[in-house]
């Protein structure tokens, strides 16, 4: 309503800022959780020197940073094309983090084998859980759009690039401290 | 009914039934409904506790009873009563404050009141699966790791917190994008009831605070069920890193449960007193200085912990800081009521209760930031009695003062003036035996959380004075029952605005229409109504 | 100094005359001014928003009060935290403390160990050196001032005083599961040459009476969690029993030490301590007896 848009300072969306302040929120929890993860350290490092593969972890993060260009040219350009790739692209990654458990675990590391275990399985798994309900929201964007494009509005293909940005922004926080810190250590 | 006779029908649950409204003011009567009931699970819980606790050497209870009954009072109290209650009583008025029809996201408010449910339901259901939580509201590790805990209360916590506080998180966004967002006309912030202005303000501490409360629950489920070693020492985790992120939260918390509180004192006491709020400005300002000091002075709860000279005189001067605002808050509501036209109807008597009350909780909490005085007090009564003047003698009066002032607006009726009489000094007198007793047991050493006491400590009368005063309060509790159960059917009819107040919530029905306003009002000071009312002596702008 | 708790008195009673005049003030104010402005004429209020100067005046006086009250905080601080030394001249006595779910165990320098009583020679300062066996606790003897969490994996150190002799009551100040509230203490302040007898006997090995008691106590279960130094090589899961007949109380204080209540406790601990973690004691009322008799002879 323009008579409410005149008189309010803020003239952004409803739903852009419900995203918004969520995603806030969501930052907090993380950085509780990195700084949880920071707290332990020094102490997990041996471990983490011996057992991480940043070069490959690396690579798929690569993926999942190229999956937020992707998404933007999806939102800019309401396109499935680009909001499918996205989605693969963030499949892949989460399947090298599905590999890179496997080959950790098969080495004996677990969250209740060590410290590191504790903190590592934690950290990457709540992150690996916001990038699978970031998937979960693509395909219905995808499926939704499919059925009735008309329906699915400009806030939503926004809203959900907001979302992939943190997943992504919240990657590169936890893919410095853990891995480039565990090489810079 | 045609769709614009049902939309012009007032009353609640005009639009749809409880299960499917997403009417911000049903879901608000919900809220509070949830809170009342859960305030009279809690209440038996505190009654329970204090005959426990009458005499020295008292069997009624057995320890492991005891301890789940006093953390299941602890958790209810704050997450499922005052919670509930402050956000029905933001959620039925804020809307309505601003000139907005609704609050921004209606469905996901119906979520956030299921959820809050969910979570009280899953935290209740402990007790016949197991046994519930047993570790204190604040449960702190490594008490509560696989290591030492009995039984599995504490995945109840984890799993029942979890789930109500993801629904205090969504209904907190909704309420901050709604009054961000949905002012009317002419409502820029500086010109917002100072309801809302708190409500805001205490959104954004719940987004900011419940987060970390969720990561605390996480890393707790993991040490507890993969084995991990976060508050482990003996698996090299940190045993006070749970404090750390409890209290990040805990503190916010208090703060959470109280801003709201301060908000409906200062609608009450300037229509009380025929006056503006004096120093609106300033009482915002604190209002915000209040917000962000709260995520600074988490470890005044710990300075028994060993954390470090520096690191606890640090955390004692922030907060000693934070009671600065808290003081100016309380000395525009003086200035408010100060040559005003004071009339003592029942939310006024519970305005003014409410201040002798929350200051002496507030003064007790300055002593608590003093360090050398902590270290004796902390963990004794003392601090229970603390605790209790701020969130009973503070949150709950001022919940009290809002539910006079509020009623008629949701029933279109009045509470009763003798009957709330009753309540208010039977809840004051009983507040007072209750508590005030504490502080002296504190000083005498009494430490908390114990299920029993030797004899001969000279803790006997305060604990029996203390008991009598619970039960009183339970008695003021039955009378505003008894209040509510017959102005509904027989209490005296209130129009738009049986107070003279000033605020937009007043300029429609009560009850409201579904809709909320038959036009969007366009406002152009502080005090609509008062504008309205009196042409002539308009608020400068 | 009379004892490490009295710089805390004496700021809490000025921070305490403060509070009270500061609830005095708003107390009258909110009296004076409902009577007073009590609406019982018609016409309206003045209309007044608000006072800059009152605001700034109300803001300044108070951070002003605080500052001087978080001054003397540390003034106090100074005087019973770190490194004090309340006047006296003594050099410091040392005291390692653990706490436990639900008693506390205290060892000294020279190999006395003790538990739920605590002897401490008047006129020196006491260093405490608490940790923890297993989840957090706090130790605190309200007579003797602060208290200080006793926590695993950390070492906190925390100094008391006093100048008389006396007993004074302590107890566990940290929730810490099923029985926090009978984890008490007993501190004995006594003249130093009491003292150091006390401190000389509890040090030597066990002198109890060899018998059928001595026996049972060796062979039966309560060798896995209790040590008698010089006669009964146990393992030291609970308290030291090598000189428990000097103590005044048993089961963290919750009975008195006489042969009766030992004979009870034994039988049945769950009885006067339920959740406590020592188990019924299967024995026959004569092996019951000996044993009891043998434990009186620890002095």
């Amino acid at each position: 309503m323009s008579a409410q848009a005149n008189a309010i300072p803020f003239t952004r969306d409803r739903n852009l800022l419900g995203v918004a302040l969520f995603i806030g929120s969501e930052s907090l929890f993380f950085l509780s959780v990195v700084i949880a993860f920071v707290v332990f350290r020094e102490q997990g490092l041996a471990t983490a020197k011996a057992q991480l593969d940043i070069g490959r972890t690396a690579l798929f993060s690569v993926l999942l940073f190229a999956s937020s260009g992707t998404m933007g040219l999806a939102a800019a350009r309401r396109s499935r094309a680009w909001l499918g790739l996205t989605a693969l692209l963030g499949a892949a990654f989460l399947a090298g983090q599905g590999l890179e458990y496997a080959r950790l675990l098969g080495a004996g590391l677990r969250p209740g084998s060590e410290m590191f275990g504790t903190t590592f399985f934690t950290l990457t798994g709540l992150h690996a859980a916001h990038v699978l309900v970031g998937l979960v929201l693509l395909a219905t964007v995808l499926v939704a759009s499919l059925a009735r494009p008309r329906r699915v509005g400009q806030t939503a293909w926004e809203g959900i690039a907001m979302y992939w940005h943190f997943v992504d922004a919240v990657w590169v926080v936890v893919f410095s401290v853990v891995y480039v810190g565990t090489v810079l250590g | 009914m045609t769709a614009t006779a049902l939309a012009r029908r007032p009353g609640a649950f005009a639009t749809a039934g409880v299960l499917r409204t997403v009417d911000h003011k049903d879901i608000g009567i919900m809220y509070v409904l949830l809170g009342i009931a859960f305030l009279a699970i809690g209440g038996l819980e505190a009654l329970l506790l204090r005959v426990q606790l009458a005499t020295p050497g008292e069997h009624v209870l057995d320890p492991s009873t005891y301890d789940q009954i006093f953390t299941m009072h602890g958790i209810t109290m704050i997450f499922l009563v005052a919670i509930p209650m402050l956000v029905g009583f933001a959620n039925y008025v804020v809307p309505l404050q601003i000139g907005a029809e609704d609050v921004a996201f209606p469905r996901l408010n119906a979520l956030s009141f299921w959820l809050t449910l969910s979570g009280g339901v899953l935290l209740y259901l402990s007790f016949v699966a197991g046994g519930a939580p047993d570790a204190g509201w604040f449960a702190y590790a490594p008490l509560t790791e696989p290591a030492h805990a009995v039984g599995n209360g504490m995945d109840w916590y984890i799993f029942g917190l979890a789930v109500s506080g993801a629904g205090t998180i969504i209904g907190a966004i909704n309420l901050a994008v709604t009054i961000l967002l949905m002012r009317c006309p002419g409502m820029v912030m500086g010109r917002a009831p100072m309801f809302t202005w708190m409500v805001l303000i205490t959104s954004v501490l719940i987004i900011a605070a419940y987060p970390i409360l969720t990561s605390a629950l996480v890393m707790l489920l993991v040490d507890r069920q993969l084995g991990g070693r976060f508050f482990d020492p003996a698996g090299g985790g940190n045993a006070t890193l749970w404090q750390h992120l409890f209290w990040s939260f805990g503190h916010p918390e208090v703060y959470i449960v109280v801003l709201p509180a301060f908000g409906m004192i200062s609608e009450i006491i300037p229509v009380f007193s025929g006056k503006p709020l004096f120093g609106y400005r300033f009482v915002a300002a604190s209002g915000i200085a209040i917000g962000f000091l709260s995520f600074g002075v988490w470890a005044h709860h710990m300075f028994a912990v060993g954390l470090g000279d520096a690191e606890n005189a640090f955390f004692s001067a922030t907060s000693m800081l934070i009671a600065v605002p808290t003081g100016v808050k309380v000395f525009n509501w003086l200035a408010t009521m100060w040559r005003g036209r004071i009339r003592l109807a029942m939310p006024m008597v519970f305005a003014i209760g409410f201040i002798a009350t929350f200051v002496i909780g507030g003064l007790t909490g300055v002593s608590l930031a003093v360090v050398p005085i902590d270290l004796y007090t902390t963990d004794s009564y003392y601090v229970v009695g603390h605790l209790h003047y701020v969130l009973f003698g503070g949150t709950m009066m001022a919940v009290f003062a809002g539910l006079y002032y509020w009623f008629p607006k949701v029933t279109g009726r009045l509470l009763g003036h003798r009957l709330g009489l009753a309540h208010f000094w039977l809840t004051l007198v009983g507040l007072t035996l209750a508590f005030l007793p504490m502080h002296l047991l504190g000083i005498e050493g009494m430490p908390r959380r114990v299920w029993t006491y030797p004899p001969g400590m000279g803790w006997d009368w305060p604990n029996l004075v203390s008991t009598i005063g619970s039960f009183l309060i339970a008695a003021g509790a039955i009378a505003l029952a008894a209040n509510v159960w017959r102005s509904l059917r027989a209490g005296e009819r209130a129009g738009d605005d049986p107070w003279d107040a000033f605020t937009l919530e007043w300029s429609t029905a009560s009850p409201p229409p579904s809709y909320n306003f038959d036009a969007i009002p366009q406002v152009r000071g502080k005090r609509p109504l008062w504008d309205r009312k009196h042409p002539d002596r308009m608020d400068p702008l | 100094m009379a004892s490490s708790l009295e710089p805390i008195v004496v700021l809490s009673l000025v921070v305490g005359a403060i509070a009270a005049v500061i609830f005095a003030g708003v107390l009258v104010a909110l009296i004076v001014f409902t009577i007073r402005y009590r609406d019982v004429r018609t016409g309206s209020a003045p209309q007044i928003h608000g006072h800059r100067a009152l605001e700034i005046a109300w803001t300044g006086a108070p951070l002003a009060l605080l500052a001087i009250i978080f001054v003397l905080s540390l003034v106090t601080l100074g005087q019973i935290g770190q490194g004090a030394t309340f006047g006296s001249l003594e050099p410091p006595l040392h005291v390692d403390v653990i706490g436990h779910q639900w008693w506390f165990e205290f060892r000294y320098p020279g190999g006395a160990v003790t538990a739920n009583e605590l002897h401490v020679p008047v006129g020196v300062p006491i260093e405490l050196d608490l940790s923890s066996a297993d989840v957090i606790h706090d130790l605190w003897v309200p007579e003797l001032g602060a208290k200080s969490d006793v926590v695993p994996g950390q070492r906190n150190v925390m100094r008391l005083f006093t100048a008389r002799a006396g007993t004074f009551s302590g107890e566990c100040a940290e929730f810490c599961g099923l029985e926090h509230a009978w984890m008490r203490v007993l501190v004995v302040a006594e003249p130093r040459a009491d003292f150091d007898r006390w401190i000389a006997a509890q040090s030597a090995p066990a002198s109890g009476t060899a018998g059928r008691g001595l026996e049972i106590v060796r062979s039966a279960v309560c060798s896995s969690c209790h040590v008698v130094r010089g006669q009964v090589a146990g393992t030291p899961i609970g308290p030291d029993l090598t000189h428990i007949a000097s103590r005044t109380t048993i089961a963290g204080g919750v009975l008195a030490n006489t042969a009766d209540a030992l004979r009870a406790w034994i039988g049945d601990p769950q009885r006067y301590k339920p959740g406590a973690l020592m188990p019924k004691v299967p024995l026959s009322s004569d092996d019951l007896d000996a044993v009891v008799a043998y434990l009186e002879s620890l002095k």
